[in-house]
């Protein structure tokens, strides 16, 4: 006791340290001088009332954890009373396809807000699953994901620009371009260790978007691009004659097809529009999901994974270490790319503001809180992180704050993610 | 031709101020790479609360009519360095020291979330307008001739050198010669058999935060003092440029960060002089790519040997 | 097979939405759409204070047709993406009109949603030429445009100051590079020397490299395009190495704000600003309504949000209907009575006739007018 309580009045101390001068006191231009007054008298209650809970805290850190030990939830017994291992697969894959079905049919009954949200989210799906491949399977911390995200932004956006090329010839195009500034990119830096890699690639992330203001003459600098158009579907023509049209949803057409109103001689409605766009983000985000559960059921997959856990020992396996590290970073970058596109199509303008390395960072958030690897866990944290920046409009000033807080608490507290990962792995039955 | 070489003259000196100040954020970021090797990211967010401090004990004090430069001077520094190096201790008890020992992403996306929680809770409690304060300090020696170009080298600039080399001298002193700064060596060399030796290693760690945060805080007086404006973002941009020249001297060195940070501060400013301003962070991180492909451990790191 | 099958689930679908009507409203509903968060929140505190100033004023006086103006504050940060966002956000909640946004790179994606759905939109702050560019009807701006800021900031530095050696700066952005770019385009074409046109980085705080370069040209007149935080800063350190320089800038830097950086090197700066309507003798009593809630009606934005709700009111009253389509051309065929004088707007949607004027700044955070 006698050594707990000098200890819990230096934390208390310290409560008032670091609160007071910044909440406590206030910096305020008067005429041409600055001057400091202070808060309110709540505010330095509040100071005050903290410091006396963390003392008291501190000196009762021991009781309080030998209750919360004794009243703890037993959540093991919950998870043995959990149906088996192949019940369990069933009812996943049952709760997958109601999901599926949920997303292909819920759109056309709400208003149109939500399939514009559930556009963004699916695009940071699109983003998390990528960057996933790269930090939460092959361990190499990427810190300027967002630069692969702005080529296949800006490639779609000036090809249409300049060249009038659609949606559907950029994407790949995109793809492939992000890809190669992967591979680029990676190829002098992967030697790197961890640390530097990551450093390497934030200074890259910066570079792009620096380079991409300064190009005023073909990226538009910071006037960026703007009349993106979204993209068209197709559709097969039997009568009058066989062909091919390009049906636009937008009120007019922009993309050299036909409205599909027009065509099809129905009023004009505009959340059509957001619709058809959710609908190819949930159809390319699928095929997203279907790539790299492939990719990590294949042995390059594994040797991601390998890598991760020990290099030396993948090494003197005879794995190219190279080899492995440039094909994760390369997928990676693809998918960013992927996004990339789908955004530019979803903004309908970009400038270099959408790339910077906040970004980077809520990207890789998305990851953490999903559960590195884990897939399932990264969309659901991808839909909470976006979610989180849309809902809680009374709550703004204060959502940053809770969402480093969260960022740290989860670290501590549950720093597998959300829903940890599961091996890939196949059990004997036991009978 | 004079004037040429007036305008390098000038050039060096502006780069060297700059650098200055980034030498002594990258002290933070390399003491604590070097001992426990995890990239610190809210140590930027620490030098702009020391300079929101210095500002706040410059206004009290013009308030209670103190006049005395010095004084002032002192009294800022003191009072940052108190606030910050209590951040740094608590962000280190709070964010990373739980996580210690775990993979290695996980400490720095705390730190991360610690960058972002703390950023945000000095624009919730101060505003998000900039803060300016006038220049305390003024004038300064002029080279050259008068009616042409001429370099100038103000007080304030000669202050922030002459403090950075000081509080360089500080630090190496106390390293080599302190019975901490040596258990500092040895944490830094082989944590776990200092620990087996006896050393309480949780408060060299600590140890490490507040000395790293007490330097943050007198760069951020000086820059505070320098610039004369500060906002809850300056924080983010000052420590990623303390990151690279972190990096570029080696990290982990010392003597590595001062050298990096008054490189990466004279190559922007040649770069602006010769070149263009848009361009400075360009070449900035361009060198800091350059210098790890070439010598991954900057220039005056050691090669790490890896462990097995 | 396959065809018809989608024709039928996209007719269906067409159906349902088309079947969910417009939301009739006893209220009408005003969004107000700008940052109220992040690092331009001040600008947004301006928007939202004069159009929320009007909409009590103009209810308190009976409201529209007697029905009441209700405003909406809708946040986008100045963030593209989330414009995009608030805009959907302001469709589905049925709001016919916004006044906003303020930056204009959230003004541009938004207008677009915008467009589409025949929501009528005010910005009260975008200054971008190319907003209205596009041949848009449902978008207007009570603010004048950077395309004309320049060449009157241009000509006067060619007429009245007969500088000898010009410096363009610029910050990079949208707005700053837009200006710079007219203003070097027409000192070039009036025959002043441009010796130097250089961008800056935004947030940047460190510009000795530059000030260095400026004394080596002989630099002895600046204009920059951008905000105040950077050219306060560049004004500062350019006083601390006593040069002879003047300086100019849009009205992003006509901010009291750029007194506190600068300190005694703002005075002098040359603005060019929107007229300072809160000093028409015609608003004096909307000044004191703003003073009794301590709010300060100077703020560049202030009063072009008060017009922007005015110009609706009035509109949604002398055309009797919530139609904007019918609203828009009622807009462009009548003019206004508002704080900022009678406006009139032309067939892209800006106002007729709206002129910056050229103010000297002090170091108090005051300025005069320079005819």
């Amino acid at each position: 006791m006698s050594k707990k309580v000098p200890f819990a009045l230096f934390c208390a101390g310290l409560t008032v340290i670091l609160a007071f001068p910044i909440l406590g006191l206030n910096l305020e231009h008067k005429g041409t001088s600055l001057v400091v007054t202070g808060a309110d008298n709540w505010t330095l209650i509040g100071v005050l009332v903290a410091a006396l809970i963390v003392f008291v805290t501190q000196l009762l850190k021991s009781q309080i954890k030998a209750t919360y030990q004794a009243v703890k939830p037993n959540f093991g017994g919950l998870i043995q009373r959990l149906p088996g291992e192949d019940k369990r697969k069933l009812i996943s894959k049952l709760v997958l396809i109601a999901l599926i079905i949920a997303a292909l049919v819920l759109p056309f009954f709400t208003s149109r807000q939500w399939p514009d949200i559930a556009t963004l989210v699916l695009i940071y799906v699109i983003l998390g699953l990528g960057l996933n491949v790269v930090v939460g399977l092959a361990g190499l911390l990427d810190l300027g994901y967002v630069a692969f995200y702005a080529v296949g932004a800006y490639s779609y956006a000036l090809l249409s620009q300049y060249f009038g090329w659609s949606f559907w010839a950029c994407l790949p195009i995109g793809t492939l371009l992000a890809a190669t500034f992967g591979l680029l990119l990676g190829f002098p830096v992967l030697r790197l260790r961890g640390d530097y890699l990551a450093i390497v690639t934030l200074g890259f992330g910066e570079i792009i978007r620096i380079l991409l203001n300064n190009f005023t003459s073909i990226t538009g600098g910071p006037n960026g691009i703007g009349n993106i158009p979204k993209p068209s579907l197709p559709f097969i023509q039997f009568e009058p004659n066989f062909e091919i049209v390009w049906l636009e949803f937008g009120r007019r057409a922009t993309d050299g097809g036909v409205p599909f109103h027009k065509f099809f001689d129905l009023p004009y409605d505009s959340s059509l529009k957001v619709i058809v766009l959710y609908l190819i983000a949930l159809a390319l985000a699928v095929i997203t999901i279907l790539i790299i559960q492939r990719l990590i059921r294949m042995p390059v997959g594994r040797a991601w994974e390998a890598l991760r856990e020990d290099e030396i020992a993948c090494r003197s396996l005879g794995l190219n270490r190279t080899a492995i590290k440039l094909s994760a970073f390369t997928i990676g970058a693809s998918f960013a790319g992927f996004a990339g596109s789908l955004f530019a199509a979803r903004q309908g303008f970009i400038n270099p503001e959408s790339f910077i390395f906040w970004e980077s960072v809520i990207i890789l958030a998305i990851v953490v809180l999903g559960g590195m690897g884990s897939q399932i866990g990264v969309m659901i944290a991808a839909a909470i992180v976006v979610l989180l920046q849309e809902l809680t409009a009374e709550f703004d000033e204060y959502r940053l704050l809770a969402f480093g807080a969260i960022m740290v608490l989860m670290m501590i507290w549950k720093p597998q993610g959300l829903l940890p990962m599961k091996r890939p792995h196949i059990k004997l039955k036991q009978e | 031709m004079l004037e040429a070489g007036l305008y390098f003259l000038q050039q060096l000196i502006n780069g060297i101020t700059i650098g200055s100040t980034y030498a002594l954020i990258a002290i933070g970021y390399t003491m604590v790479y070097g001992i426990i090797g995890m990239i610190n990211f809210a140590h930027g967010e620490i030098y702009m609360i020391g300079t929101y401090v210095a500002f706040m004990a410059i206004a009290g004090m013009a308030m209670l009519g103190i006049e005395f430069l010095p004084i002032i001077f002192l009294g800022a520094l003191l009072a940052s360095m108190l606030v910050s190096s209590s951040f740094g201790w608590a962000v280190e008890r709070i964010a990373y020291r739980p996580l210690r020992g775990g993979n290695r992403l996980i400490p720095l996306i705390s730190a991360i979330g610690m960058s972002i929680f703390l950023q945000n809770y000095v624009r919730l409690g101060q505003g998000s307008r900039d803060i300016a304060m006038s220049s305390q300090i003024t004038g300064g020696f002029s080279i050259g001739p008068t009616d042409g170009f001429h370099a100038t080298l103000s007080y304030m600039q000669i202050i922030i050198f002459v403090v950075m080399l000081v509080s360089m001298a500080l630090l190496t002193l106390f390293i080599s010669k302190s019975r901490m700064g040596r258990a500092c060596r040895a944490v830094a060399q082989d944590l776990k058999m200092a620990n087996l030796l006896g050393i309480d290693t949780n408060r060299v760690i600590a140890t490490t935060f507040v000395i790293g945060a007490a330097l943050a805080a007198v760069a951020g007086t000086l820059l505070g003092m320098y610039y004369g404006v500060v906002n809850a973002y300056v924080g983010f941009i000052a420590g990623l440029k303390a990151f690279t020249a972190a990096v570029l001297g080696g990290i982990g060195s010392i003597p590595g960060a001062m050298l990096g940070g008054i490189l990466l501060g004279i190559a922007e400013s040649m770069t602006a002089a010769y070149f263009s301003t848009e361009y400075k962070d360009v070449v900035s991180f361009g060198l800091l790519v350059l210098i790890l492909l070439f010598k991954p451990t900057g220039i005056l790191g050691k090669p790490e040997v890896e462990k097995i | 097979m396959k065809n018809s099958f989608a024709k039928k689930v996209l007719g269906l679908s067409a159906l349902l939405v088309a079947g969910s009507a417009p939301w009739v409203h006893a209220d009408i509903k005003i969004a107000i759409a700008g940052p109220q968060t992040g690092d331009v929140a001040q600008y947004g505190d301006m928007q939202v204070i004069g159009a929320e100033m009007a909409v009590e004023q103009i209810n308190a006086a009976g409201g529209v047709n007697g029905e009441k103006l209700v405003a909406v504050r809708y946040d986008d940060a100045c963030e593209p993406k989330r414009a995009v966002a608030v805009a959907n956000k302001i469709v589905n909640d049925g709001v016919q009109f916004v006044v906003g946004h303020l930056c204009s790179s959230s003004t541009q994606p938004a207008s677009d949603v915008y467009e589409d759905e025949g929501i009528l939109s005010i910005t009260p702050a975008s200054t971008n030429p190319t907003i209205t560019e596009r041949g848009y009807t449902m978008i207007f701006r009570t603010i004048g445009l950077d395309s004309h800021q320049g060449p009157t900031a241009a000509k006067f530095i060619a007429d009245k100051i007969k500088p000898s050696r010009v410096a363009v700066i610029h910050d990079k952005q949208q707005y700053g590079e837009g200006i710079a770019t007219a203003v070097k385009q027409t000192l070039e074409g009036k025959g002043v020397n441009v010796v130097l046109f250089e961008g800056v980085n935004k947030g940047d705080k460190d510009f000795s490299p530059l000030v260095a370069k400026l004394q080596k040209q002989k630099i002895d007149f600046v204009y920059y395009g951008g905000y105040h935080p950077e050219l306060g800063q560049l004004l500062r350190q350019t006083a601390e190495k006593k040069l002879d320089i003047k300086f100019m800038g849009p009205e992003g830097v006509g901010n009291k704000d750029i007194s506190q950086i600068a300190g005694k090197a703002s005075e002098g700066l040359i603005v060019t600003l929107p007229p300072a309507f809160d000093l028409r003798p015609e608003n004096k009593g909307l000044v004191e309504a703003f003073k009794a809630k301590d709010q300060d009606p100077s703020g560049a934005f202030v009063m072009t949000s008060y017009a922007a709700v005015k110009v609706i009111a009035q509109a949604i009253g002398g055309a009797k209907t919530q139609d904007t389509e019918v609203l828009q051309e009622y807009i462009r065929n009548n003019s206004f009575d508002t704080p900022m004088g009678t406006i009139a707007f032309d067939e892209k949607g800006d106002l007729k006739g709206f002129d910056f004027e050229i103010y000297n700044w002090h170091a108090d955070g005051s300025k005069t007018v320079i005819n």
